[in-house]
């Protein structure tokens, strides 16, 4: 028998990787720090034979201003993030939040664009083959039922890149190419909702950057559900950013296929941004906290999030 | 296959590899480095860190061609020229290694974190930075406590460290690295996994997908044809059944005609290479007939019906393996002379050792027989069930224990793989080797059961317990392992450490369709002890009573029985309480904490042995031989397993303590069943109290003949002479020779001298059955005290501090013992908190170290370690156990100081958040009305 050929290719620029991952369509995936990727391939959630190793394109790991944005480059490790003044002066949140993912060593080799782009997670998803074909595959692989919520035909794997949350309350672009060029969007836009295909992206397409918008003052909280303090995905993260006109965002992780955001202003109804935050969400027990509970932390951490923002008492 | 070019610690490689392998396996398996360590696979552990580019990888995860052109450096590679690097001789020096499986991970994300820090922190930054920065590197055996110190020390004085002189001492009670720590720290220690022999095949597992199911058909033929398959074993050609006790024989090697738990192997294929093996193993059909799966306690407690059983030999038409109750003193008495009584029910998850090597091994056959070379931390009882179901005789079967990462009692069982691969490897006439992955380490199981029970205890106003009365139900899993011993010990391990005159309980244990369980550290007793130290403290508030001073009023005394007939001798339970009591500023803090914050107190006491071996014979419990040459050298040949509680160290620090001689002249052989005594092996506690005793039987012996010889030829009386710092002397300087001299003596005309030394238990315990449970010829005892923040919001639990007291009798290697207690201590913290086995549907769902929560450093409190000694009579130097009992106090020490910050009563384990908060709202309620 015969076991099929598989590649390892490091290519020098963005069009000579696009070209050699439309060759290989179907088998292939780009990774960069590899910590989620490679993770995913022992597990046999993903399957390539083609490995388009992007990470020593010098160009996706640059930092910089232009046009009122900080674009960071998509290969910036987690771990560098808080190396970079502007982030740490204007985005700390960011910070936060890449701090809050993994493990000190994992994040000195998983990347923003990495983070973001991260597969959605479910406990009867995230197994080996062999226990998933003890359970009897679920919709995310190719069975026809979800097993988390006893039988729907929707799939409700979580949404869990913490990063995405803290950047969406930013309201973050995304920068990416693909073979029909460059293009641009912001971030939430990628993300579809639907936990088999979560992100309305061209598999083909590599992030450039991930741009923030430069000088609106934000003040930010983050808080992640987890049991320990490290070495966790998330079980709910929460992200609310306030601009200096008054613009709030709430961003929810972890309670959804997509990240949950809620926007406002400072001169709304708090509770009711809150409320609206909850009912959004799509919960199912897919996680080591329960429903209930989960649910219950989202108003718990978006009213510890709005009282240290100095908006609710 | 393509060349891959690596420069590795300086050497530059040229190999032949597949585009997607990783770092770390070729690092092991080609370039033959295996310091490097494979834990969990998927970058949840931490232990094949390397740094690529001076940068921590985790190797496992990191594909190898990303390393091209980069410096790759190894744990191999920071010793230069047999010196050791300083963070190693910290590591060494502060006691950081146990099993040292995680260590050269954690040596090498430690050189990088420091080597990246900046220069101007603090002492107290630092060691927060080194906390966190370890955070993704776990550990089951330290606590992390001594990882932590050694790396901040290492950090703080970094240019100017002043290299320590090699240790050389071997004497009771003064702190010394093991032995073996060197090796260990350099990633030259030997495991399991890291022995390649030559030619050796590679065996993988088919396992089953179905709960309860018939076999109906296996069909082989299109994995046969896979080149390099070079056998297919299944279940009817190994029917000879095992089990690690003789009443529970009830285990084959492979499912013969019925599979029990999703994860039991049912088909073996042994081909020349992993991938290959792997690959066969998914081209084989298995068809099953389903059968009604008992997946709970209550589901196996009933009746069946018309269903079929999860194993016939049982007596009834239901799931029950074991029944056992005992009665002392007159509990219906004990309940109506009590002014107040408590009775709560309580249910825990079971959870997993967590041991940071995987099962591995490597079998072949020669002129000797069978020889493997297992991780086992009891080499004489697979010993034994190899040869009963490879029908051999015992002379033809070699055991050998190399570096073990860890047991905490899931290395005791005769494993199904070890049999496997024996029988294949007499087949095909090939090695073969095997080394699970984490999901089947964790599908192995043979973990703490879950459980459930209902304690009642009742008290007189005054503070005097009355009666305990305990019904307790576990859930086995499919097989025996330990289980008879398990049931029977989560009942009789009640009657200490608190005297109590009308005491009784009925234990279950019963079958269910899933993976096995059986012996954890604290064997048995952790849950049933949790029960009863939360009960003591609800009554304790009940009577308004501090539960410090009432559980000091309980207390057994010294060298006396308790109801069931156990013989207490040396007793530290006062001082072990009064000492945390002083170090937690109880009296001050206790109930006067504000809202959300808590201290909680539990004691606890374990054998120290098991007084009965699990087979019953007339050998002794431990033989330790001692063999010295004209070199000096005294050889300690032990058959007692090392498994990273520094049980080897210890007999060397006993030997030389009686010779006088320090390391230079002692080598410990250990755990070899064709070269070393029998040892009963690393369980309940034994190898301090029964190896010691043998070692100092045996070096005394070994005394007795130099001292006799040097009698002899100078004509003076042997209880005039003195063996201290390697001479041997009296008082008057008639006698003033070196060791080499006194041996020179020895030996004369005689040569090489072996003696011998051994331990028996003395006759213990009642004449009613079950009178055999739990006896032991000594018992330790302790105290915690936790200090709890609870997140009033969200219910999250922190565990501040843990201060500690265990009577461990006479702490031989007082650095060791720290480390059995912090390790104890630890594991205590993922119980209470984190630690769990679920499943769906008989599938355990979190079978990795990301689902399955060790706690990380960050995780871990502040520990404050305290060793009692009491000087037990008869442990060699008065020593006793220190590796399980201290697990016992912890966990309802955390729960009782949740009590103390919240007021709620914790019933469960895993503490959970939620129920926490729910409870406190539900309260809340209940007083606003």
């Amino acid at each position: 028998m015969l076991v099929s050929e598989k590649k390892y290719i490091i290519p020098k620029s963005i069009s000579e990787a696009i070209n050699i991952a439309l060759e290989h369509k179907d088998c292939f995936k780009y990774i960069a720090g590899g910590t989620d990727a490679i993770v995913n391939k022992f597990q046999g959630n993903d399957f390539f034979d083609y490995i388009i190793d992007i990470s020593g394109l010098k160009e996706l790991s640059e930092i910089k201003t232009e046009n009122g944005f900080l674009k960071i480059g998509s290969l910036t490790t987690l771990d560098n993030l808080q190396k970079n003044h502007i982030i740490k002066n204007e985005f700390n949140v960011l910070i936060e939040a890449a701090n809050a993912v993994a493990s000190p060593v994992i994040r000195k080799s998983a990347t923003l664009g990495g983070n973001i782009l991260c597969e959605n997670r479910c406990s009867f998803y995230n197994q080996t083959e062999w226990w998933r074909e003890s359970v009897g595959y679920c919709l995310k692989c190719e069975g026809d039922i979800c097993i988390a919520t006893g039988g729907k035909k929707n799939c409700f794997s979580k949404f869990v890149s913490d990063t995405a949350v803290a950047l969406i309350s930013m309201n973050a672009e995304i920068e990416y190419t693909d073979e029909d060029g460059n293009k641009k969007s912001l971030l939430e836009s990628i993300y579809t909702g639907d936990g088999v295909n979560p992100r309305e992206f061209k598999k083909t397409s590599i992030v450039r950057s991930i741009n923030l918008p430069l000088n609106q003052n934000f003040k930010s909280v983050f808080y992640k559900l987890r049991q320990r303090e490290s070495l966790e995905f998330s079980s709910l993260s929460t992200a609310v950013t306030v601009n200096n006109s008054g613009k709030i965002r709430i961003v929810l992780g972890a309670v959804d296929p997509m990240p949950v955001c809620v926007k406002g202003k400072v001169e709304d109804n708090i509770e009711d941004l809150i409320k609206q935050s909850v009912k959004k969400s799509r919960i199912v027990e897919n996680d080591v906290y329960s429903r209930k509970y989960r649910k219950d932390m989202i108003s718990v951490f978006l009213n510890k999030s709005f009282k240290k923002l100095g908006l609710i008492s | 296959m393509r060349k891959i070019s690596l420069n590795i610690n300086g050497t530059k490689y040229e190999l032949l590899g597949g585009e997607h392998e990783m770092l770390g396996s070729v690092i092991r398996e080609k370039v033959g480095l295996t310091g490097t360590k494979i834990g969990c696979e998927q970058g949840s552990c931490g232990a094949c860190t390397v740094l690529v580019n001076g940068e921590p990888k985790l190797s496992c995860i990191t594909p190898v061609l990303k390393c091209e052109n980069t410096e790759i450096t190894t744990i191999e590679a920071l010793a230069e020229n047999g010196k050791l690097h300083k963070l190693q001789q910290k590591f060494v020096d502060k006691g950081a290694i146990q099993c040292g499986f995680c260590t050269p991970g954690m040596v090498m994300t430690s050189l990088s974190l420091v080597n990246s820090m900046d220069k101007n922190l603090n002492e107290s930054e630092i060691k927060h930075q080194i906390k966190e920065g370890l955070s993704g590197n776990l550990c089951r055996c330290t606590g992390y406590k001594k990882i932590i110190e050694a790396v901040s020390e290492f950090a703080l004085e970094n240019e100017n460290i002043s290299s320590a002189e090699p240790n050389k001492t071997a004497s009771v009670g003064i702190s010394r690295p093991y032995i073996e720590a060197s090796k260990k720290v350099c990633g030259t220690a030997e495991y399991a996994d890291d022995i390649k022999t030559k030619n050796a095949l590679y065996c993988k597992f088919v396992r089953s997908t179905i709960p309860h199911a018939q076999i109906v058909n296996i069909d082989i033929s299109k994995a046969k044809n896979v080149d390099g398959v070079k056998y297919i074993a299944t279940g009817k050609e190994l029917e000879e059944k095992f089990g690690v006790l003789p009443i529970s024989q009830d285990e084959t090697a492979m499912a013969v005609s019925k599979v029990r738990y999703i994860g039991e192997i049912v088909v073996a294929i042994a081909a020349i290479t992993e991938e290959i093996a792997a690959e066969a193993c998914n081209l084989i059909k298995i068809e099953y007939k389903a059968l009604k799966p008992y997946l709970n306690i209550d589901d196996s407690i009933n009746d069946v019906g018309e269903n079929e059983k999860i194993h016939e030999h049982v007596k009834f038409n239901n799931n029950i393996h074991k029944k056992a109750e005992l009665r002392f003193g007159n509990q219906q008495q004990g309940l109506e002379d009590c002014d107040v009584k408590t009775k709560l029910s309580f249910e825990f998850e079971g959870i997993n050792h967590g041991f940071t090597e995987p099962h591995a091994a490597t079998a072949y056959w020669d002129e000797n027989g069978l020889t493997i070379i297992t991780a086992t931390q009891v080499p004489h009882y697979l010993h034994r069930a190899l040869a009963k179901v490879m029908h051999v005789p015992l002379s033809r079967v070699r055991v050998i224990k190399p570096y073990i990462g860890g047991g905490f009692g899931g290395k005791s069982d005769p494993f199904p793989h070890e049999i496997i691969i024996s029988h294949i490897a007499r087949i095909t006439g090939k090695p073969v080797r095997t080394r699970l992955n984490r999901e089947e380490v964790f599908l192995t199981n043979h973990g703490r059961h879950p459980s459930k029970m209902t304690v009642e205890m009742g008290i007189s106003n005054d503070g005097i317990l009355k009666v305990l009365d305990a019904d307790i139900a576990i859930d086995g899993g499919a097989y025996g392992s330990f289980g008879v011993v398990t049931s029977y010990y989560n009942g009789v391990l009640l009657q200490a450490p608190y005297k109590l005159d009308n005491f009784g309980f009925r234990t279950y244990r019963v079958y269910t369709n899933k993976p096995q369980c059986g012996a954890m550290r604290g064997h048995g007793a952790v849950n049933s002890r949790f029960a009863v130290e939360c009960i003591i403290d609800e009554l304790a508030h009940k009577i308004k009573m501090d539960p410090c001073e009432l559980r000091m009023k309980n207390f057994l005394d010294s060298n006396t029985l308790t109801v069931g007939q156990y013989r207490i001798t040396s007793n530290g339970s006062r001082e072990s309480l009064q000492k945390v009591i002083e170090q937690s500023d109880w009296k001050n803090r206790y109930g006067k904490l504000k809202d959300g914050h808590g201290l909680g107190v539990g004691c606890g006491f374990f054998i120290s042995g098991s007084a009965l071996p699990i087979i019953w014979n007339e050998l002794p419990q431990s033989v330790v031989h001692l063999k010295v040459d004209f070199d000096g050298r005294v050889v300690i040949s032990s058959g007692a397993s090392d498994i990273g509680q520094g049980s080897d160290t210890m007999l060397a620090i006993i030997v030389g303590e009686v010779l006088g001689i320090d390391m230079q002249y002692l080598y410990v052989l250990a755990a070899d069943t064709m070269l070393t005594p029998v040892d009963m092996g690393s369980y309940s506690s034994r190898v301090t109290f029964m190896a010691g005793n043998a070692a100092k039987d045996a070096a005394e012996n070994l005394k007795r003949e130099i001292l006799q010889a040097i009698c002899k030829k100078y004509e003076i009386k042997s209880d005039e002479l003195i063996c201290e710092n390697n001479r041997v002397f009296s008082n008057d300087k008639k006698v003033d020779i070196s060791w080499l001299e006194a041996i020179e003596i020895l030996t004369a005309k005689r040569g090489a001298v072996s003696v011998s030394g051994k331990y028996i238990s003395p006759k213990l315990g009642g004449d009613f059955k079950g009178a055999g449970a739990g006896l032991s010829p000594s018992y330790s005892f302790g105290a915690c005290v936790a200090e709890v923040k609870v997140d009033l919001d969200t219910g999250f639990v922190k565990v501040l501090n843990i201060w500690g007291a265990h009577d461990c009798g006479k702490a031989l290697n007082p650095m060791a013992v720290e480390g059995q207690l912090e390790g104890s201590w630890h594991m205590g913290i993922g119980q209470a908190l984190t630690e769990q086995m679920k499943y769906y549907n008989g599938l355990l769902v979190n079978n990795n170290f990301l689902d399955y929560k060790i706690p990380t450093t960050l995780d871990t409190p502040e520990i404050h370690t305290n060793i009692i000694e009491t000087i037990d009579p008869e442990g060699p130097f008065g020593a006793k156990e220190c590796g399980e009992g201290a697990i016992h106090p912890v966990i309802p020490a955390i729960a009782n100081a949740i009590f103390d910050a919240v007021g709620v009563r914790v019933t469960k384990l895993p503490i959970s958040a939620e129920e926490i908060l729910y409870k406190m709202k539900q309260s809340a309620v209940l007083t606003n009305d």
